[in-house]
């Protein structure tokens, strides 16, 4: 039997039609078995109460027994196998089917023996009492009268013999024949015979012609012992008759054959009438001592018999035990494997229907609740496949953010940290995930720093908050904005039951702006610029034009000496307007943006150009060039010569008032990934740059030097963006430092640069 | 009151059972059982005729169901083969012949009945009864027409007590029991020269 569904569709069909084979073939042996059993039987039953035909069959009919105790006891011996095999491995049911096999066999055993015994007891008694020793007495009695009349019949026919001897006396020859034709009429004889001393016939007479008569051997004897013989002959259909012989009185005289001692033999018939009734007592008193003789060969018979139902039904009974056990603890057992495969994790399992019974009822049961629960871990994990998917998206849109995303468990603890996150903290945080915040701290300094400023707020128990962090690096300064929230979770999905007031986690949000406050500042400073250039140069010109007119009007008339005063004092203010229209200027260039007329460049002769502009004189740095020859890049000549300026103008200023001042200016070609530049390095032996300022290097109004605008700087990088270059500056190590610009050398590059640069400073100040 | 009937004869049966069976320890095998002790063949007017002599020596058990009334029924078995140098010999002619040997409590003597032709004779003694049986006179075996002159053929013969026509009761026990199988080893001789083979 196969209990489970799902395990009868895994098996390999082969398999399971093997198995139905093998159920078949075990039904067909046992229905031969139970079949021969029972037709042995009944032959049994049959023949036993005929002593004639027992006998004939037994020898089948004990094998057919034997062939049906062999195949039932070979199933018993299959069944009693597994059943132990199963008991020991403790399979589900083998205890309930031990059971269940001991008790029916045991309630078979009992009535079967006791119905045996008393059978036995009961044959073995019947059989006894047909012999009635009142009956064998009766049957000896009639024997006896029958012999005792028959006899009376013998003696007087012996006697009538007798006197037929003496009547025959001497006669021989035709006279004897003739004779004994008469006598054997008148006596009422079948046969009369004289036999001559050699046996031989002499004369004959029979009412019927018959074999030559003979005289028997103990007819002989008994002649010879007391000259008579008489017996009681059975013809066979009831027909008796009396043989009688006397020696004939008288010797034959003569030499003859016939000389000397005669013998008469006279067969005389006994009555039908007395023959049958004869017959009937002496059949009837053989057939009692025959059966009186068979009583032992018969009980044992008859004991073997019901041994032998004995056995059969006790066979039958085991098999049929071991069948009803297994289909009474099928169902169960089933159950049983159900139950197993479920607790496995098994949902697909389903048992197949039982009877319209309680335990039918309990596997419809099963079944149903199988039916739910599968329903409802489908649903689960359909609604975990959506959660599996929302996370995925989830991790998706986490990696593409370009905002930075941590999120710390309870336990203070990473679970969550996204590639922005990393980038910005200058560390792979794909490899911290478990990593506790202490452990993040040791990896650098910029995720320290970020860790010190978190940490306060993540100590208390307020989760929401939003901060500005300044994170320092050698020569960069970075502005991050964070924003945290509490998580209602652990982040790794546990929620921890003690908590449910309180978040267990945290989502950290952070943002790098400091490109975006650079670009604020800008545009400020942009705006300053404007609104200045708009606001102090249009007064600037009346205020000069005023003081020109003063002079020229009262120079003349006035005294040399107040004449010099005011010459000097309109001269400053022309000056000084002067001056401030250059501030002005300055101004309006760094706010003005024109177009950009971008042409095909020799670089390196449009340094050595500008170059010759600052040869060497008294007091001032020299100038060395170290160039590469031919080197060209697409841009605006003019701004790029205003670059130039700037640059070497802010060395100049760097080296003021320094003896044996030296500015070397490089150009090269180099490669920034998959594009070309052309580097312009600017190199002074001054003191070099302060270290607080080399954040803010090209801001505008940052500078240490007494002369200047503080502007230089911020056009050249304003210039350089323009072109889509980088410029940075760095202290050497022992004196001086250097401006390092690149400009691409192709307008292409320059132009997707510059492009990627706008959308991203867009992003980030929509964003803001 | 039947009960003490029977165990008297019990009693006494059991004893001589066992006086029996150390009986039938000390005699030699051949003192019951049947055996043949001379057997011949003539031809006689174009026919071969079989003579033998036999020796039935009843045992105890058959004796037993003998006088309580069972017949016995005894099979002569005579078969005639033809001697063949390179193939089995085959069998020409087989003759089965019954006898029947039964108690006539009426006449307090011995039936012997040939059952094949019916014929029957009355002995007053065993001894006589036995002896009649076992003397075989002139039984017609075969027509000398029938087997080739120049071949060479062997007569078997041998007697048996049929078991087939015992009673049920006793058939079933002489399947275990011996006491009921009695028979003769074969007999064999030359047709011919009645040289015993």
């Amino acid at each position: 039997m196969v209990p489970v569904e799902s395990a009868e569709r895994a098996a390999p069909v082969n398999a399971k039609g093997s198995r139905r084979l093998r159920r078949y073939l075990t039904i067909a042996l046992t229905a031969c078995g139970v079949l021969m059993g029972i037709a042995a039987l009944v032959m049994l039953g049959r023949y036993a109460s005929s002593l004639a035909d027992f006998g004939r069959r037994h020898v089948i009919i004990l094998g057919i027994n034997a062939v049906a105790a062999a195949v039932l006891l070979g199933l018993i011996a299959v069944n009693l196998f597994r059943l132990v095999r199963d008991y020991r491995r403790r399979a589900p049911g083998a205890r309930l089917r031990a059971r269940l096999v001991a008790m029916f066999v045991g309630l078979t055993l009992a009535p079967l023996l006791v119905v045996y015994f008393f059978a036995l007891q009961f044959v073995s008694g019947g059989i006894d009492s047909w012999f009635d020793s009142d009956l064998e007495q009766e049957l000896s009695a009639a024997l006896r009268l029958s012999r005792e009349s028959l006899e009376v019949q013998s003696t007087s026919r012996l006697l009538q013999t007798g006197a037929l001897a003496a009547a025959i006396g001497n006669l021989d020859g035709e006279a004897l024949a003739r004779a004994l034709s008469v006598l054997r009429v008148d006596a009422g004889a079948d046969e009369l015979t004289v036999f001559t001393k050699e046996l031989r016939v002499a004369a004959s007479s029979a009412r019927t012609d018959t074999l030559p008569p003979t005289l028997s051997e103990d007819a002989l004897n008994q002649l010879g012992q007391d000259e008579r013989f008489v017996a009681l002959e059975p013809q066979g259909g009831a027909r008796y008759q009396v043989r009688a012989a006397v020696v004939i009185p008288g010797q034959m005289p003569g030499d003859t054959a016939e000389a000397g001692q005669r013998y008469l033999q006279a067969v005389f018939p006994i009555g039908d009438r007395q023959g049958r009734l004869a017959d009937a007592v002496q059949d009837t008193y053989t057939r009692y001592s025959e059966l009186r003789f068979l009583r032992g060969p018969l009980k044992d018979n008859l004991a073997l018999t019901l041994s032998l139902v004995l056995l059969l039904s006790l066979l039958s009974a085991a098999t049929g035990a071991f069948y009803l056990a297994r289909r009474l603890a099928a169902p169960i057992e089933s159950l049983a494997a159900g139950t197993e495969a479920v607790a496995k994790g098994d949902f697909d399992t389903r048992l197949p229907p039982g009877a319209a019974d309680e335990v039918g009822f309990l596997i419809q049961s099963f079944n149903g609740m199988l039916e739910r629960l599968g329903s409802a871990r489908e649903e689960s994990r359909s609604s975990q496949q959506q959660l599996e998917r929302e996370r995925a998206n989830l991790a998706t849109i986490l990696a593409r953010l370009s905002t930075g995303v941590i999120a710390i468990g309870s336990d203070g603890r990473i679970r969550i940290a996204n590639d922005a996150a990393g980038a910005i903290l200058g560390i792979d945080l794909a490899f911290q995930v478990g990593a506790s915040l202490d452990e993040i701290a040791a990896t650098g300094a910029l995720p320290a720093q970020f860790v010190d400023a978190c940490r306060p707020h993540l100590a208390g128990e307020l989760r929401e908050w939003r901060a500005q962090i300044a994170l320092r690096t050698e020569g960069a300064r970075r502005i991050l904005n964070c924003a945290s929230s509490g998580l209602p979770g652990d982040v790794s999905g546990a929620v921890d039951p003690a908590s449910d007031e309180f978040p267990a986690g945290a989502i950290i949000v952070f943002d790098d702006v400091t490109d975006l406050l650079i670009a604020q500042r800008e545009a400020a400073w942009g705006e300053v610029a404007r609104r200045l250039a708009h606001e102090i140069k249009n007064p600037l010109t009346p205020i000069r034009l005023a003081a020109e007119r003063i002079r020229r009007r009262y120079l003349p008339t006035m005294a040399s000496e107040e004449g010099q005063v005011l010459d000097r004092s309109t001269h400053t203010i022309v000056q000084q307007v002067e001056a401030m229209r250059d501030m002005v200027n300055a101004f309006s260039e760094y706010a003005r943006a024109p177009a950009v007329a971008i042409a095909r460049v020799d670089l390196s002769q449009l340094i050595r150009e500008v170059a010759w502009l600052y040869r060497a004189q008294e007091g001032q740095p020299v100038v060395q060039l170290a160039l590469e020859e031919g080197l060209e890049i697409e841009a605006d000549a003019v701004r790029v010569r205003q670059l130039l300026h700037n640059l070497i103008r802010n060395a100049q200023e760097a080296l003021e008032g320094q003896a044996g001042g030296l500015i070397e200016i490089g150009a090269r070609q180099v490669a920034g990934g998959d594009r070309q530049f052309a580097e312009i390095s600017v190199t002074d032996n001054g003191p070099g740059i302060e270290a607080e300022l080399l954040t803010r290097l090209f801001e505008p109004y940052v500078t240490s030097k007494k002369k200047g605008t503080g502007l230089g700087l911020a056009i050249v990088k304003k210039l350089v963006e323009e072109h889509g270059g980088t410029v940075a500056a760095e202290n050497l190590p022992e004196r001086g430092a250097r401006l390092v610009v690149r400009l691409p050398v192709r307008a292409v590059a320059r132009e997707t640069l510059n492009e990627a640069r706008v959308a991203r400073l867009e992003q980030r100040r929509e964003r803001a | 009151m039947q009960k003490s009937n029977n165990r008297h004869p019990g009693v006494l049966a059991t004893l001589a059972a066992l006086v029996g069976v150390l009986w039938a320890a000390v005699l030699p095998a051949q003192e019951t059982g049947l055996e043949i002790r001379s057997a011949s063949t003539a031809l006689d007017g174009g026919v071969w005729y079989l003579s033998a002599d036999i020796d039935y020596r009843l045992n105890r058990d058959t004796l037993e169901a003998l006088q309580n009334g069972v017949p016995l029924t005894f099979e002569l078995q005579v078969e005639l083969s033809e001697r063949r140098r390179w193939l089995p010999d085959e069998v020409v002619a087989a003759l089965l012949q019954h006898f029947e040997l039964s108690w006539q409590p009426l006449s307090r003597g011995y039936l012997v009945r040939n059952t094949n032709s019916g014929d029957q004779r009355a002995h007053s003694t065993l001894f006589a009864a036995l002896n009649d049986l076992g003397r075989i006179a002139a039984l017609p075996l075969i027509d000398a027409d029938l087997i080739d002159e120049d071949e060479r053929y062997e007569v078997s013969l041998r007697a048996v007590l049929d078991q087939q026509k015992l009673p049920g009761p006793l058939r079933m026990l002489a399947f275990w029991d011996d006491d009921f199988t009695l028979e003769s080893e074969w007999y064999r001789w030359n047709l011919r020269s009645g040289q015993p083979q």
